[in-house]
């Protein structure tokens, strides 16, 4: 089994030749990443029209401001933070656009879909009850504050334990399980806003 | 329990762990078994927007990012080349323009230009009266108790005139 060390090793060389200038070695660690920063940034912003810019964006300024990235976390962490960020700023920009599937059906498909959601398995869904579902949570998503929508996202999507959260955003991980618990209770609060306003 | 009891426990109802207490409120309680409906909503939409594939990076994506990168490094090099060099240019400019509108300027007032002639004729008269002159009087001085090969000068136009 091929050790992970030269892996580690080379990664280590092409950094110090980007923090010297070097496009090239900095066009290596790009390929190795893209695609990790591609979908958070898809998972954070979820606008796919804007997914490749903002991931321009983000390895540019990433790139002018390599000197300052010390070694003590990893690539990927430090690269994520400056996604994270990236995305926070862009987020706070964004208006909401309005629920569309899940407001197209009738009272009666919504308690269907919420009584085959309760199903352990998404097996129980159809695809209208999928797609439906999809736009009503990513919905939420959109209108919820970009800190809520920030942590949601690392969590529920990207899968990051509270303590990777905690070193992603610099925080406490007292702190990320307070946010967590307060941007579930708001998100569940809009859901019940939504329903009780559309009735 | 109470209602936002159940509400506080949302991270418990997250992870599908109803404490016994919770779990008993919400067999009675109909608003907060909807909200317990909600919670399961929520999470199952959350794990289909998982699945959600990302959009891939387009064609030559990390090729076109070393290229712009490169473009936007030389164009900082110029552009700090030519902040260097005309800043000292405009400097230096500047410096000669002053210079030359002092030396315009000044001659007339100034006092760098050199001093008029009446100046300079009173200056030597005070000299002349403040220093009388050293040749002579130490020639006078010492005629006596000079040694006798050494002409004199007075000797030399008497001399010269016989």
């Amino acid at each position: 089994m091929a050790s992970p060390e030269p892996d580690v090793a080379q990664e280590l060389e092409w950094i110090k030749a980007a923090q010297q200038g070097d496009g090239g070695a900095f066009g290596f660690l790009v390929e190795r990443y893209q695609r990790r920063i591609f979908s958070l940034v898809h998972h954070l912003v979820r606008q796919r029209e804007d997914v490749e810019d903002l991931a321009q964006e983000i390895f540019i300024k990433t790139f002018r401001s390599l000197r300052s990235y010390n070694f003590q976390a990893s690539f990927i962490t430090w690269l994520s933070r400056v996604a994270v960020n990236h995305c926070y700023d862009y987020l706070r920009r964004l208006r909401a656009s309005p629920v569309t599937y899940y407001s197209q059906m009738g009272e009666e498909g919504q308690r269907n879909l919420e009584a085959h959601a309760e199903s352990p398995e998404e097996g129980g869904l159809d695809q209208a009850e999928r797609t439906a579902l999809q736009d009503l949570v990513g919905k939420l998503l959109d209108r919820a504050p970009a800190n809520d929508r920030l942590i949601l996202t690392l969590k529920e999507l990207e899968g990051y334990s509270v303590e990777e959260i905690s070193d992603l955003l610099n925080l406490k991980t007292s702190t990320v399980k307070v946010r967590l618990h307060r941007a579930r209770k708001r998100i569940l609060e809009d859901l019940q806003e939504l329903r009780a306003g559309r009735r | 329990m109470r209602c936002e009891d159940v509400r506080e426990q949302v991270d418990e109802l997250w992870a599908g762990e109803a404490p016994g207490e919770v779990r008993l409120h919400l067999a009675s309680c109909p608003a907060c078994a909807e909200y317990l409906r909600d919670v399961r909503l929520v999470r199952t939409g959350f794990r289909l927007l998982t699945g959600d594939p990302a959009p891939e990076p387009s064609l030559g994506f990390a090729a076109r990012l070393v290229r712009r990168l490169s473009e936007s490094s030389e164009q900082d090099a110029r552009e700090v080349f030519f902040e260097y060099v005309g800043r000292r240019f405009v400097y230096a400019t500047l410096a000669v323009v002053m210079f030359l509108v002092l030396a315009l300027v000044v001659p007339s007032t100034g006092p760098l230009r050199a001093a008029a002639t009446p100046d300079l004729l009173m200056a030597e008269q005070e000299a002349a009266t403040v220093r009388p002159d050293p040749v002579g009087s130490y020639w006078q001085e010492s005629s006596a108790s000079a040694p006798a090969d050494i002409p004199q000068p007075a000797d030399q136009e008497q001399k010269g005139r016989k």
